[in-house]
């Protein structure tokens, strides 16, 4: 049984995102300009704030059930917790361009308590704005700890616990400003697919005694809208199984449907967020190839299992795009839906 | 008036440039004009190659809003000024000069016929190398495209099977492993790829050389055909693939994120391009025109029983149908092959481009491609100095879509002539050129590294390291983080 609240708050077969939401190139210009020293961080903050008001926006007209704050703030998926993260140094905090990452080291290793790493903060601001459920993502331990390149006498196992740690309490602040869905990203763990252990390890951290829904995404890189890595998500299997999670988010719209059939051999019980759009394309899908997604993997999961999302976030699409694959998205789910509420023959067997 | 004289370092050279004589009667030919000498720029360049589209001065309104009187930049090619009445020219250059045959409107370069010529030269290449009586490489610089050097392949091929290996080791490595070729030339260059990766291959009893699938490139199905004959010995490893070179991906789709290795050989330096200037603060873009000097196009006319008026028509069938089809349309003026392709040559040869600065309204109101706006150059020109720079349009635009097609591993190598600093466009001319029947243009290197960095890769530049001499550059763009 999934926790939390916010299936109740949605309708079946819900549709969501996966975090992030296209920069317009005027605010890279304008973060650039801020990583270089030529903006003020209060000014770039108001940038972002009608940032993600506008974001926001752009999800409830699309008809989006569970929105997100677009993670405009941050600059990559590394860099804006790892910066914070405490015991972490940035030994050249100037850079070049807002998207690269920063290179950084061990000076001790993280504790708590800890200065809070502003995460809560950038969710209650995106809950004042909104009255739709929220899905609020960080990035998971194990992938900050890849971007960390001197780790001095620190092994890998204790620095991806250690940040699990402040992590968890700063999930614990989400959860107390109201967070109801919070999503654990690791993008490097496709790339790391013997380490799938250490990563449940630090997930079980992060989430202990935090009572709200918990999603775990893991993709195949969506850095600059390329692949990183290819496979199959077998490598998450059976370790995953002992993650305290309720969601797994996956893709599948680009690498096609393959891998639910291993979603369904391992076993998973709780619920599947499903890659229906390709964020690696510029190609908006049609309404009615999303909904055929969604039939083929109602052969394998019931629709109380299933929540609709792109593969990964729509970071590197235009905004016009990123908006046209959400109506799409909504859609197609649309479709489904009315053939869950009347059913036929290609969604009849499938339903619980 | 201000006055650039880019080739600066030959002030120092062995046998200096005399800048009195360059540029002196230049500036006095200004003053007895008419021209507001506060809205003169005098730019003067060593243009280094002996054909090229230039007069010794030409003379470049930059233009401004409708109605206003332009602005004029003074070009000098200081090379040939020396040998030249360099202030009759100037003076016959500011009060409009000898007559001229134009043969096209004003247009952003890209779009202007010299491609049209250039294209021509590929697709009629044997043609011209019959009448010219040697083949195109004998016409580099070189004399040998750079791609035919052994140890540059054999390094390559090195790298390659370090990686497979790497990714042998975790049964990552796919069965077929990708290699393709942008622009084959005569597919000697793939040739001693090939014979050096199958000699390695079995000196270290490994078995890459059956899984290698090398694909040839061209937009010339006669070309690849050619070069085919040059790796028949490989023939079950090697395919071809007709292919317009600035959009590969619209033919190799199916080979997304596959290819271990991208091989581009002085091919970015063929391909279209505009130019786009700083000006005092303001960015214009280049815009030309190709003409026929009058008393050469009169000597052209007579050639061919024709007269001045009708040469625009009979080049733009040339470069329509091509010098054997030009015999069929215009029989009374071209009775056999020969003469059309002597006509092709002798209107190459005097071919000139007249040139305008025309403002643009915005970097996103210019197209750099299809998918790139103008906003790619902003890093470009930020600093609000001074520059003038080729956009490099086809060669941005292949190298794009190009990435596309690597795997995660895969990368782009790169032999080519590539400016690797904006600060290179200050003090030595970059083109156009004229190499035989085909256009040269130095590649914008700033450029190629900025969009390849915004598609997530490391885009690296070092002196071609198998040539002792000469201006070749290898570019490795390379998947980062």
């Amino acid at each position: 049984m999934t926790r939390g609240k916010v299936r109740a708050r949605v309708p079946a077969l819900p549709t969501t995102v996966v975090g992030s939401y296209p920069v317009p190139a005027w605010m890279e210009r304008l973060k650039t300009d801020h990583s270089r020293g030529r903006m003020s961080y209060s000014q770039l903050q108001d940038v972002h704030d009608m940032a993600i008001k506008a974001a926001l926006l752009d999800q409830d007209l699309a008809g989006i059930d569970i929105v997100s704050d677009g993670e405009l703030r941050r600059d990559n998926d590394i860099d804006y917790t790892l910066a914070r993260m405490p015991g972490i140094e940035i030994p050249e905090p100037v850079k070049d361009y807002y998207f690269d990452y920063h290179e950084a080291r061990v000076a001790a290793l993280p504790a708590v308590p800890a200065p809070p790493l502003g995460l809560a903060a950038d969710y209650a601001f995106t809950s004042a704005q909104t009255s739709a459920p929220i899905k609020f993502s960080f990035t998971g331990p194990f992938s900050l700890s890849c971007r960390v390149r001197e780790r001095g006498q620190v092994s890998r196992r204790d620095l991806v616990m250690a940040m699990a740690g402040v992590l968890n309490a700063e999930a614990r602040a989400l959860a107390e400003l109201g967070a109801e869905l919070l999503q654990i990203d690791e993008p490097f763990l496709a790339g790391h697919t013997d380490q799938t252990a250490l990563a449940v390890d630090a997930i079980n951290v992060v989430t202990a005694g935090v009572d709200v829904t918990w999603a775990l995404h893991v993709c195949y890189g969506n850095r600059y809208a390329r692949p990183s890595w290819e496979g199959h998500y077998d490598f998450l299997f059976p370790e995953v199984l002992r993650a305290d999670l309720d969601q797994l988010v996956l893709e599948f719209a680009r690498k096609g449907d393959d891998d639910l059939a291993i979603i369904e051999k391992f076993g998973w019980p709780g619920e599947l967020g499903l890659g229906v759009v390709d964020v690696k394309s510029p190609d908006v899908e049609s309404p009615e190839l999303v909904a055929t997604r969604i039939r083929r993997a109602l052969r394998h999961l019931p629709a109380d299992r299933l929540m609709i999302n792109p593969d990964c976030g729509l970071r590197n699409l235009t905004g016009a795009t990123a908006r046209a694959k959400l109506a799409a998205m909504v859609r197609g789910t649309r479709i489904v839906r009315a053939e869950l509420a009347t059913p036929t023959e290609t969604t009849q067997g499938a339903t619980p | 008036m201000l006055i650039d004289f880019r080739p600066h370092a030959r002030l120092r050279a062995d046998q200096p440039v005399d800048l009195m004589a360059s540029v002196a009667p230049v500036v006095a030919a200004l003053a007895d004009s008419a021209w507001d000498l506060s809205r003169v720029r005098v730019v003067c360049d060593w243009v280094q190659y002996r054909e090229n589209f230039r007069d010794v001065v030409d003379a470049r309104p930059i233009m401004s809003a409708p109605g206003c009187r332009p602005d004029l930049e003074v070009a000098v090619d200081v090379r040939r000024g020396g040998e030249a009445a360099l202030g009759s020219l100037a003076a016959a250059c500011l009060s409009g000069g000898s007559g001229r045959v134009y043969l096209e409107d004003w247009a952003l370069g890209s779009a202007g016929c010299v491609w049209s010529f250039n294209a021509l030269y590929w697709s009629a290449l044997e043609l011209w190398e019959k009448a010219s009586g040697r083949g195109y490489e004998q016409a580099l610089p070189g004399g040998e495209s750079d791609g035919r050097n052994r140890d540059a392949a054999r390094e390559l091929i090195h790298e390659l099977f370090e990686v497979w290996d790497s990714l042998a080791r975790s049964a990552a490595i796919p069965a077929e492993l990708v290699v393709v070729e942008l622009g084959v030339g005569n597919g000697h260059q793939a040739k001693v790829f090939l014979d050096e990766f199958r000699r390695a291959d079995q000196a270290r009893g490994s078995d890459y050389y059956r899984r290698l699938h090398y694909l040839m490139c061209d937009y010339s199905q006669h070309v690849l055909d050619l070069a085919g004959e040059t790796v028949a010995a490989h023939a079950g490893r090697v395919s071809s693939v007709t292919l317009d070179a600035t959009r590969p991906l619209t033919s190799l789709a199916f080979l997304k994120h596959k290819v271990f290795l991208v091989y581009v050989s002085n091919m970015y330096d063929n391909l279209p391009t505009d130019e786009v200037a700083q000006l005092n603060g303001r960015t214009y873009a280049v815009e030309t025109r190709a003409y026929l000097p009058s008393p050469a196009a009169a000597e052209l006319a007579d050639s061919i029983s024709g007269t001045p008026g009708q040469l625009p028509g009979l080049v733009h069938k040339l470069l329509r149908l091509g010098p054997r089809l030009l015999t069929d349309a215009a029989p009374a003026h071209f009775p056999d092959v020969d003469s059309a392709v002597e006509f092709w040559r002798r209107a190459w040869s005097m071919l000139r481009l007249e040139e305008r600065y025309v403002p643009l309204a915005g970097l996103d109101q210019y197209a750099v491609t299809a998918q790139c706006d103008g906003e790619a150059l902003r890093p470009l020109l930020e600093s609000g100095a001074d520059v003038r720079m080729h956009v490099s349009n086809g060669a941005v635009a292949s190298f794009a879509d190009s990435l596309l097609l690597l795997h995660p591993y895969g990368r782009l190598i790169c032999h080519d002539l590539f400016v690797t600093g904006v600060e290179g466009y200050r003090s030595q001319f970059r083109g156009p050129g004229k190499y035989d029947g085909s256009v040269v243009n130095w590649v914008n290197g700033p450029l190629i590294a900025h969009v390849g960095r915004r598609s997530g890769f490391d885009v690296h530049y070092e002196p071609f390291r198998h040539q002792s001499a000469g201006h070749i550059v290898t570019m490795t763009a390379q998947a980062r983080d």
